[in-house]
């Protein structure tokens, strides 16, 4: 498949005019006007026959997504009846109940993506390549994006929220002169945007006054999510955890290293971040509490967007942190969990479900999902997003650059079957090694350990086979053009 | 001679209905649960996990997966974290209950709101309890103002985020939450108290604690029993605070047995050592029951004796 590629200079031409003209086109025109895509889905679903389709996703998902499933009701016949209301993080566990009863049921799944090497194993997905190709649909997505979706040469997914981290940077605190010399006084060079791990913590640290209500650092720690902080640390270091022969390699230089600048946020983190989610965390960016971040890209809508914000403005936005642990200067985001919608292969509505699944993940369909008046969860994951002015105007034009340039360098967490339980145990031990229950040492080692065990339960050879469309995920290039 | 052969058969017919009334309800139970415990049982000698293939083709193990199971320390940690919670959580919900019932047991104004006052925790959904105690015990939350305002000094205590005091935490919340429970065991206990030995001691001049330590105590110790080994199994098997609140964190502090199994089963999608962990679990429960069962029956022995000793409730 073609890679899309956005140089820099491209995009701001191309941001910059649709700046310009969007709003009067905007005015006279509808955002969602279908186009030919549209209309090929609409006709295949109309040969496929009337159906009501059932679906597992999480209302505050799905609200953003109705509109366009009564739309194709109305000019398919084909729609969401109802909907099994669960978490995205409950739906991996019911979507594999489902694998186990072979249930035609339920048509379609809103879930982390990184579940598709799993749910593939267990024989639940349908391969959505044969639908894509009859209508002309191409997933249009930056870089390797796309193959966050693929498993084994197949599409499985169609995504809905894009999720990629990007670096946050109080803009008002970094640009104060005071600041400036302060910093330079102390660490004996200029107080500019980070380019690598070491970077961002003195910034962090310079800035971290939690007398004044000002964390330095607002990542991540908690055992469910601070593994996702950890892999941007190990890509950067030139780490991957398995070798070709799927030996476990964490327990390597770029996995100490990883560990030590994921310990060293500590200091500058708040004391509560051990058992703090995004509720909590979410906040500390909105309501000016943190000065400096890695977070998913939706947090730049809601600082940008939301009434409630009291930072509108007043943040600089990036490609996160990079690493010269190698080396070279490698940058590494990561995308997780990527939403995106499955289809259950065992339902007599599978090509119905398909249909709809495409019908949602067209461009102008997309758009109007992730510009929502309420955002919830969907983020830019479509190439035609970086550009749009509608997109723009709810995240702004700099964290809109920030986002098109992690899209190039972006990661997937363990894309394996068995993905969860890879990452949950990696994250136990971090987490453990973060609250000094054991040390960073020790919490490699013991992951380590526990990955053999699982990998020869699972069995090498199958494991070889998935590695394949985890590196194929992997990105190319080390800095974003 | 017919009516006398019916009369004589009578009996016997009786004792058939009586039994199969017994035995009908036993079977159907049996029915209602052996396929899911044989089901159970197939799924430990087996090694299956979902993503793998299909349950019935499964690779027979023995007793392999019990054996992977019991060398496996995570799972001694989890019993570990279980025993220990449930054991300080048992003490602190019977200490309450205690407390409480005692200060029930003798009717006053009010006593009725008194008494649906403390028994709300019990009624309360355990995921609801979690979520609201998450939001009432953040650093900056609602219980360290509390605190702050009584002790005069500022209260920084971050309750989910250090592992000796997270656990702690969903201790004193399982206190909270089951303390109505050992109340209402020990209330009926007291009040099943027969009112004349107390009534005598106090004739003789006996002190409010000789009367409860010499009188009211011994004679409710199998009750007492009873609600700290029932109290001690629902909390071995606590999991909806735990999960809500803290999913096994800080780090592992809060990975007790039931969030591990949850883990294996429902996350990691390993049923066959799900299955397993869960027969070893239950077989620690039934030797706690015969163990309670034991020594509940000493107790009742001792009660015998005291009350067959002649001149005894004379």
């Amino acid at each position: 498949m073609k890679k899309a590629r956005l140089s820099r200079r491209s995009f701001l031409k191309g941001a910059m005019a649709t700046a310009v003209t969007g709003p009067w086109v905007l005015r006279f025109r509808g955002v969602a006007e279908a186009g030919p895509l549209e209309d090929r889905i609409i006709a295949a679903a109309k040969k496929a026959g009337p159906a009501d389709l059932n679906g597992m996703i999480w209302s505050l998902y799905y609200r953003n997504m109705k509109r366009l499933s009564d739309e194709f009701k109305e000019k398919a016949g084909v729609g969401v009846k109802d909907i099994q209301d669960l978490s995205i993080f409950v739906i991996p566990q019911r979507a594999m109940a489902e694998a186990v009863s072979r249930s035609p049921k339920i048509d379609f799944f809103h879930i982390d993506s990184n579940m598709i090497p799993s749910l593939a194993s267990a024989g639940l997905i349908e391969p959505l390549d044969g639908y894509m190709a009859e209508v002309g649909y191409k997933l249009e997505m930056l870089a390797n994006f796309p193959s966050f979706m693929k498993y084994k040469g197949k599409t499985y997914g169609i995504p809905t929220d894009g999720n990629v981290h990007i670096q946050y940077v109080r803009k008002d605190l970094a640009e104060n002169p005071e600041e400036q010399k302060k910093f330079s006084d102390k660490y004996g060079k200029p107080l500019a945007f980070p380019k690598t791990w070491e970077d961002s913590l003195q910034i962090a640290e310079h800035f971290h006054r939690p007398d004044k209500n000002l964390l330095g650092y607002a990542g991540l720690r908690n055992r469910a999510n601070g593994v996702t902080w950890w892999y941007m640390n190990f890509y950067s270091a030139g780490g991957f955890p398995f070798n070709d022969d799927l030996e476990p390699t964490i327990n390597t230089p770029a996995g100490e290293y990883a560990m030590d600048i994921y310990l060293r946020h500590k200091k500058v983190s708040h004391p509560e971040a051990p058992n703090w989610g995004t509720p909590q965390m979410i906040p500390q960016f909105t309501q000016g509490n943190a000065a400096t971040g890695q977070y998913w890209d939706g947090t730049a809508r809601q600082i940008e967007s939301d009434p409630k914000s009291k930072v509108k403005g007043k943040f600089l936005y990036g490609i996160v942190p990079g690493s010269t642990f190698s080396g070279k200067l490698v940058h590494r985001s990561i995308s997780s969990p990527l939403a995106a919608v499955l289809v259950n292969r065992y339902s007599p509505r599978k090509r119905q479900a398909a249909l709809m699944t495409l019908y949602w993940g067209t461009l102008s369909n997309s758009i109007e999902i992730v510009t929502h008046p309420t955002w919830v969860f969907h983020d830019p994951w479509h190439a035609g997003h970086m550009t749009h002015p509608k997109v723009i105007e709810r995240y702004s034009a700099p964290a809109m650059d920030a986002i098109a340039k992690s899209m190039q360098i972006t990661t997937p967490p363990i894309y394996l079957t068995g993905h969860i339980e890879f990452q949950d145990v990696l994250g136990k031990h971090i987490a453990e090694a973060y609250i000094g229950q054991i040390t960073a040492k020790q919490a490699l080692t013991q992951t380590e350990a526990a990955w053999r065990k699982l990998i020869a339960q699972i069995g090498k050879a199958r494991l070889k086979e998935d590695l394949v469309s985890y590196k194929a995920a992997m990105p190319t290039v080390d800095l974003p053009s | 001679m017919a009516n006398a052969q019916t009369i004589a058969r009578k009996p016997g017919r009786g004792l058939l209905v009586f039994k199969w009334t017994l035995l009908g309800p036993l079977f159907g139970l049996l029915l209602f649960i052996l396929p899911a415990f044989l089901l159970q049982l197939y799924f430990s000698f087996h090694s299956w996990t979902i993503y793998l293939g299909s349950w019935w083709d499964a690779e027979f193990a023995g007793l392999g997966v019990f054996r992977d199971v019991l060398t496996d320390s995570r799972f001694w940690w989890a019993a570990l974290r279980s025993l220990i919670f449930a054991s300080l959580s048992t003490l602190g919900c019977f200490v309450a209950g205690f407390a409480l019932a005692m200060a029930m047991h003798r009717p006053f104004r009010g006593h009725s709101l008194f008494y649906a006052v403390f028994i709300l925790p019990m009624l309360t959904v355990p995921v609801v309890i979690a979520y609201t105690f998450e939001m009432l015990l953040f650093q900056r939350g609602p219980i360290n103002g509390i605190l702050s305002t009584i002790l005069m000094t500022n209260v920084n205590v971050t309750w989910l985020a250090q592992p000796p005091i997270a656990v702690f935490t969903v201790i004193m919340l399982e206190i909270w939450n089951w303390t109505p429970f050992v109340f209402i065991i020990m209330l009926a206990g007291l009040s099943s108290l027969p009112p004349e030995l107390d009534e005598a001691a106090q004739v003789l001049g006996a002190s409010r604690w000789r009367i409860f330590s010499e009188v009211q105590l011994p004679l409710l110790r199998p009750v007492i029993m009873l609600a700290l080994i029932l109290r001690f199994l629902e909390a071995m098997g606590e999991f909806p605070k735990t999960w809500a609140l803290l999913q096994g964190g800080p780090g592992s502090a809060t990975e007790t047995v039931p969030v591990y199994l949850f883990l294996t089963t429902w996350q990691y999608f390993h049923i066959s050592r799900g299955a397993a962990m869960s027969y070893l679990v239950l077989i620690f429960m039934i030797l706690i029951v015969l163990l309670g069962i034991r020594l509940l029956r000493r107790e009742k022995q001792t009660i015998d004796a005291i009350h067959a000793k002649p001149g005894a409730g004379e």
